[in-house]
């Protein structure tokens, strides 16, 4: 049996999956290298199968709309999450990896509720639910993206996420 | 050694494989048959005969596997992809090629850019084994249903009967039959779709057909996983038969929290489509064709205004 060797991509893509973020559908319209802020009320918390939905609305009066993982996958995190947790109208900070087109929407990341819980309904999409540490101190610091807290902090970004 | 020494051997080196990899949460080492088969029917007679037409499970005696299951790991991907290089000698050379291609668009796009069931097309066979989510076994004297989460596909295995098709075409999950070995299902599957061993993974061809053998393992600790030690047959897909192990854990955590399967609404994918250069995109609220999952019923035969329509009256959650 011999072997060749794939791209790096293809093995980044294969760790994703064999990590237990599939979903049934691609991820690539998202832009996952990026992690950006919205502040916001929820409109809508879809808790449905096979993705969760979230649409919120912001201070300009845009609407947003972002879709996380299986009912399945959140109900078992810490902290779990159900169709409840969020309700229309409750002010959240959400952090997403937004859609390459740049529309307002994209694949969620981060929960952050106004009692200061940090929730992960994360898919595949967007890897900010790996910076569940971070992420929290980056926002009370005024960062609105990945990218400016890492530039303002002096992390090497391929250092903290060598995907 | 006899033919049916060599079966229980193999039978017991699987269980212990099996148990083994448990302790360690390690898939289990897949156990080749016995000799090797020309056809997957001629592998499953072998077995059948071994086990002298198999044991006749009454509704006390069939073995119970009720309850929450997910994917407890398997070998699938690692068959085709191990350590960084793509396995040669296991695809024929023209599936081969065809894999090549869909690595050369994961380079590409950093992932596989569309997968056929963003359009609510099944996932089939054998992708079915691997997919994540949620499942439910339900074991009859006759039947045997493996219920799965995703995409609502479920499988009927028929128990002591023959093939039958009377569709005169193939089907996602094809058609399968099966006999208990005490307490071991042992499966018989054809008649399958060309499908995907898994998105990012090889295609499937229609000459796809399967042997599994089934058991659930008891843990000291109370831990509970089923074990499936499956081999594949498709000559114009695989180069030989192919021998592979997927297990499922059982989820006490999702009944203790609530967790129900409830049916896959793949309405709520009607968003997501493939674009004319084969990429996935979604609709948000507001673009041109966008569906409101969770908005008034679609009924152009009654009037507008029928109270009781929504499909969520437990918040106010319309999109504007």
């Amino acid at each position: 049996m011999r072997t060749v060797l794939i791209p790096a991509s293809v093995l980044t893509f294969a760790t994703l999956m064999a990590s237990g973020v599939e979903a049934h559908h691609s991820f690539s319209m998202f832009d996952r290298a990026r992690e950006e802020v919205v502040v916001g009320e929820v409109v809508r918390w879809g808790f449905n199968s096979p993705h969760v939905l979230l649409y919120l609305v912001d201070a300009d009066g845009t609407q947003w709309g972002f879709e996380g993982a299986a009912p399945a996958a959140i109900l078992g995190r810490d902290p779990g999450m159900n169709g409840f947790t969020l309700r229309p109208g409750d002010a959240i900070t959400m952090v997403h990896c937004p859609l390459h087109d740049g529309r307002a929407g994209g694949a969620i990341g981060l929960v952050i509720t106004g009692d200061g819980t940090v929730y992960n309904p994360s898919d595949g999409g967007c890897a900010a639910s790996r910076r569940t540490e971070e992420w929290p101190g980056w926002i009370d610091m005024g960062f609105a993206s990945r990218a400016e807290a890492e530039e303002a902090l002096g992390i090497d970004s391929e250092e903290q996420d060598p995907d | 050694m006899t033919v049916r020494k060599q079966v229980f051997a193999s039978i017991v080196l699987l269980l212990a494989g099996a148990a083994g990899g448990a302790m360690a949460q390690g898939v289990p080492e897949p156990m080749e048959p016995p000799r090797n088969f020309e056809t997957s029917q001629e592998h499953y007679d072998f077995l059948f005969e071994t086990h002298a037409g198999g044991t006749r499970h009454t509704y006390e005696s069939v073995p119970k596997w009720e309850g929450l299951w997910s994917g407890g790991g398997n070998g699938s991907r690692g068959a085709f992809v191990q350590e960084g290089e793509l396995v040669e000698g296991v695809l024929t050379p023209e599936y081969a090629a065809a894999f090549r291609m869909r690595l050369d668009l994961i380079e590409e796009h950093g992932e596989q850019a569309y997968d056929r069931l963003t359009a609510c097309e099944p996932a089939g066979y054998p992708r079915f084994l691997m997919e994540p989510y949620v499942r439910e076994f339900v074991n009859t004297p006759d039947q045997a249903w493996q219920l799965n989460d995703l995409a609502n596909e479920n499988r009927r295995i028929y128990i002591g009967q023959e093939h039958r098709n009377v569709d005169g075409t193939h089907f996602p999950l094809g058609d399968a039959v099966g006999f208990w070995a005490d307490d071991m299902l042992i499966v018989h599957t054809v008649d399958v779709y060309p499908n995907d061993w898994f998105r990012g993974l090889p295609p499937t061809s229609n000459q796809f057909e399967s042997v599994e053998i089934w058991r659930m393992e008891n843990f000291a600790n109370g831990d509970q996983r089923l074990v499936v030690n499956a081999t594949f047959y498709d000559a114009l897909s695989l180069a030989e038969p192919l021998t592979l192990t997927y297990t499922y854990r059982r989820r006490n955590d999702l009944e203790n929290v609530g967790f129900r399967i409830r049916h896959w609404e793949c309405d709520t994918n009607r968003n997501t489509y493939l674009t004319d250069d084969g990429q996935t995109q979604f609709l948000l609220p507001g673009d041109e064709g966008y569906f409101d999952v969770r908005g008034p019923r679609e009924t152009p035969d009654l009037p507008a205004d029928l109270p009781g329509q929504e499909r969520n009256p437990i918040f106010d959650d319309r999109v504007r």
